[in-house]
């Protein structure tokens, strides 16, 4: 029934060199606006604050404009890649499915296993963020109601205590476990209800950052140094700020070398702009549609985050946001002013703010956007997890679909499990820890696209042929899906090189690092060898048939 | 499940349904036979293809649009040109500019022209069943409501296969009922029906099984709400609905075929129908799968089904072939 590969619906027509018969089948016609909305939507906006902040945290004499247009460049070049691999499969499914198709079912499935345990990552990191802006979000719930009670709540949510050797925050744990199950629960509503859940919530979230572009841009910087005074009890609270850092040793100013750093963390702020390709099958000349609409995409992220910076840098300050990361953590900066660090512009957004309403946004836009964020998650974590069980990786069961309100209960649960374990572990890692953990995942996302696209020419040439010949498309003799492929593959190696050879930012490596990371990309042969052992004693049909290639002739 | 014993496999049934004309894929699925070691093959419906491309030959070349973009080649390339065509399951035609423009104008015409390439081209395919499949091998093929009725003599004709649509038949442990009906869809095609009116023609099908042997449903349309059925929301011009950044997806299948299931409790409901929904679902006692449909990608997308000697149901895998 439902997608197909050209237009029907019983239309006579030469117009496109194709009759059609009365059939069933979707219309390709999702267009240049829809696809640019469903990439758009698929961007956490406000997130860039947290992105923002980790470059400086975990970097010095870092400035962020020459980073967010590297990793803009980065995601085009992988654009250009991705178009070669929904022109082969229009009905995309994401990496799993082009590495299933392209290089082998066995490698796919592997992948698909890692994806699902990655992807729970993902869930429990936005539930790491969110809880990590909650007492943000009570300060500014409490100085939009004049309320001592939630600014109180607020320090004490955030207080930390030592478990055996480990330093860990209760009550920011029991946040996020709190907003996994809420998001569980909510995920077992219909579909429908969720969509219309998400796009409010998106709506929220993009309304916050308005506002906050809107009094960045209608404040002086002598505003902010004033309006930051006022709201620390201490005029002098700003270049306090700055002398700590200078105490501190921390060089402030600008470094290239430093802010190339950074670019891992900016391509993890525009992950989701070439989401479109999810929906490749529906898309009204596919090829064309997705360029467009990622372009489109990819050229408003890049005004809407340069220009938010710009305006940081002008009224806030480039030495102040240095020096305010890198010392935020300290004693010292508690005893100038109680505004959390890690809130970043979102932080300089409330300082600014004199209405409540401003200051209620701003204080929930991050919540709003992680609740938004694994919401949709929850979605794609269960899709994985039906995929594995389907294909007998995991118990069928897990499959199971409520009759009632249609949605997947047992691997909503399975998801929510997964992910506040995640969340536990994490729980003694900073803000900045987790952000280059995604930073890595999704950097490791786009490698397997790219190598698919690098592979495609020669593995799958069939599907990508010029129409009439036997041949592809190339540049200099090379085919051109390899060149683009190539070259994302060598930026998106770059990008998972950085983040691996700075320890800092992961923390050092040791021997529970190491193995989560084997866990997450091993999890794949792991898994398979261990279900494809249990089942040859159980079941009389061998696992690897799943992945057996038929020979049409 | 995983420390249940093995039980000794008396039948191995393959199912793949919605190939929607797609040569390669039915030729996979003959080869199928051979490499899951399969007893029986099942082909579930909507075995028809969707598009015709005209062809113009002029002065020893050959011209059509593939894909959207303009093709000529010579006239000795004329295989290379039609099996590309066909890449997307779309039959092709070379005629003179004038049949194609009555084409555009008299649906009748049509209509006739893409039966014709139908029936050609499920006649070829019974042949090939017939050089291809070992003597030892059942081959069944039921239409499904994208195939016009045409086809259902063609089917039934053919020496090598069987097509028991609307009919029980005996597969050794069990017995298999098919239906290729379908609930209404926005596009109205063959065989849809109202709910009720589907209910009923199920239950009489249903009706002359014998009671106490196991069943196997090879109904088309799949059960209502079941994960099998998950497929875009459509507005009124057929577009899919976006909500919240995504295509809303709704179920789409058919309470008549769930309440089917429910009451008789078949050992395994095959279906199709709804190609992107690839799902696996117990209802009661009854797993009930749609292995899917990835036909433009040259993909066979299909489920081996294992019974014991008893007719009861082992295992299945879902393969992509």
């Amino acid at each position: 029934m439902a997608s197909t590969s050209a237009p029907v619906g019983g239309k006579a027509t030469t117009g496109q060199g194709l009759f059609t018969r009365q059939s069933s089948g979707l219309v390709r016609e999702l267009g240049v606006p829809a696809a640019t909305g469903i990439a758009l939507a698929s961007v956490a906006v406000v997130n860039t604050f947290i992105n923002f902040y980790s470059g400086l945290f975990n970097f010095t004499k870092v400035d962020m404009v020459l980073p967010l247009l590297l990793a803009a460049g980065i995601w085009l070049v992988a654009m250009f890649a991705y178009r070669y691999l929904l022109r082969a499969i229009p009905r995309a499914g994401g990496e799993y499915i082009y590495m299933s198709r392209i290089i082998s079912p066995a490698v796919g499935t592997m992948i698909g296993i890692a994806t699902a345990v990655g992807f729970s990552y993902t869930l429990s990191a936005n539930a790491n963020f969110a809880a990590n802006y909650v007492p943000f979000a009570l300060n500014s719930l409490g100085a939009a109601f004049n309320s001592s009670a939630l600014t109180s709540a607020a320090t004490s949510i955030s207080g930390t205590t030592t478990c055996v050797t480990v330093t860990c925050s209760p009550g920011l744990v029991i946040c996020a476990v709190g907003m996994l199950v809420i998001v569980g629960l909510a995920s077992v509503f219909s579909l429908r209800r969720i969509a219309q859940v998400i796009l409010a919530l998106v709506i929220f979230q993009v309304v916050a950052f308005v506002v906050l572009g809107f009094l960045l841009a209608t404040h002086s910087h002598q505003d902010f140094v004033n309006a930051l005074g006022s709201y620390s009890g201490k005029s002098t609270a700003y270049n306090d700020v700055i002398a700590l850092a200078q105490k501190n040793g921390i060089p402030l100013g600008v470094d290239i070398g430093a802010s190339l750093l950074v670019v891992p963390f900016m391509v993890l702020n525009y992950n989701g702009v070439l989401y479109s390709y999810y929906v490749g099958g529906e898309l009204k000349r596919p090829g064309s549609t997705y360029i467009w609409a990622s372009v489109i995409s990819l050229g408003l992220l890049i005004v809407v985050w340069v220009g938010v910076w710009l305006l940081m840098l002008n009224t806030i300050g480039l030495d102040f946001m240095q020096a305010q990361a890198q010392v935020g953590g300290t004693s010292d900066y508690g005893n100038i002013t109680n505004l959390q660090a890690n809130a970043g512009g979102l932080g300089y957004g409330l300082v600014l703010s004199g209405d409540p309403v401003s200051k209620i946004l701003i204080g929930l836009a991050v919540p709003a956007a992680e609740i938004a964020v694994d919401l949709a998650f929850v979605a794609v974590v269960t899709r994985v997890i039906f995929a594995l069980a389907f294909d007998r990786m995991l118990p069928i069961s897990l499959a199971k679909i409520s009759e009632r309100n249609a949605s997947p209960v047992n691997a909503i649960i399975l998801a929510v499990i997964v992910a506040i374990g995640f969340t536990i572990a994490g729980s003694i890692l900073n803000i900045a820890n987790i952000s280059a953990n995604l930073a890595l995942f999704f950097a490791l996302v786009l490698l397997c696209g790219s190598i698919a696209a690098t592979a495609l020419p020669f593995r799958r040439p069939e599907l990508i042929y010029k129409p009439g010949t036997n041949d592809v498309d190339r540049i200099a003799g090379i085919p051109t899906a390899a060149v683009w492929g190539g070259v994302s593959t060598l930026l998106a190696l770059f990008t998972v090189g950085v983040i691996i050879a700075k320890p800092n930012v992961f923390g050092a490596f040791s021997v529970a690092s190491i193995g989560s990371l084997i866990v997450i990309f091993f999890s794949g042969p792991i898994i398979y060898a261990i279900a494809r052992r249990i089942r040859l004693t159980s079941s009389s049909i061998d696992i690897r048939l799943a992945m057996r290639e038929l020979p049409p002739e | 499940m995983f420390l249940r014993r093995s039980r000794k496999r008396a039948l191995r049934l393959y199912f793949a349904t919605d190939v929607h004309g797609s040569d390669r894929c039915f030729r996979k699925f003959l080869a199928a036979a051979d490499s899951y070691e399969a007893d029986v093959l099942v082909l579930g419906g909507d075995i028809a293809g969707k598009g015709l491309v005209p062809i113009r030959s002029h002065n020893g070349t050959l011209t059509a649009k593939v894909r959207g973009e303009a093709v000529t080649v010579p006239r000795s390339e004329e295989q290379t040109l039609r099996a590309e065509i066909n890449r997307l399951g779309f039959y092709c035609v070379i005629a003179a500019d004038s049949e194609f423009e009555r084409m555009e104008q008299e649906k009748p015409y049509l209509e006739a022209a893409f039966e014709r390439a139908i029936v050609d081209q499920i006649e070829g395919w019974c042949r090939l069943a017939e050089e291809r499949l070992a003597s030892k091998v059942r081959c069944i093929i039921t239409p499904g409501n994208d195939d016009p009725r045409s086809i259902d003599a063609v089917l039934k004709a053919a020496s090598r296969i069987e097509s028991p649509e609307a009919e029980i038949c005996d597969l050794g442990p069990v017995l298999m009922a098919s239906c290729g009906d379908v609930t209404p869809t926005p596009w109205n095609t063959e065989r849809e029906y109202s709910e009720e009116e589907l209910g009923a023609r199920l239950e009489k099908i249903l009706e002359p099984a014998p009671a106490g042997n196991k069943m196997v449903v090879n109904f088309h349309c799949p059960p209502y709400g079941s994960g099998l059925d998950f497929a875009a929301e459509l507005d009124a011009n057929l577009l899919p609905v976006i909500r919240g950044g995504r295509p809303s997806i709704v179920p789409v299948g058919s309470k008549a075929v769930r309440d089917v299931i429910k009451r008789h409790q078949p050992v395994v409901g095959l279906h199709g129908h709804i190609h992107e929904s690839r799902a696996a679902q117990k209802i009661g006692a009854s797993m009930c799968l749609n292995p899917g449909s990835d036909y433009t990608a040259d993909i066979l997308r299909g489920a081996i089904v294992d019974f014991a000697e008893d007719g009861s149901f082992i295992d299945f895998l879902f393969t992509t072939g």
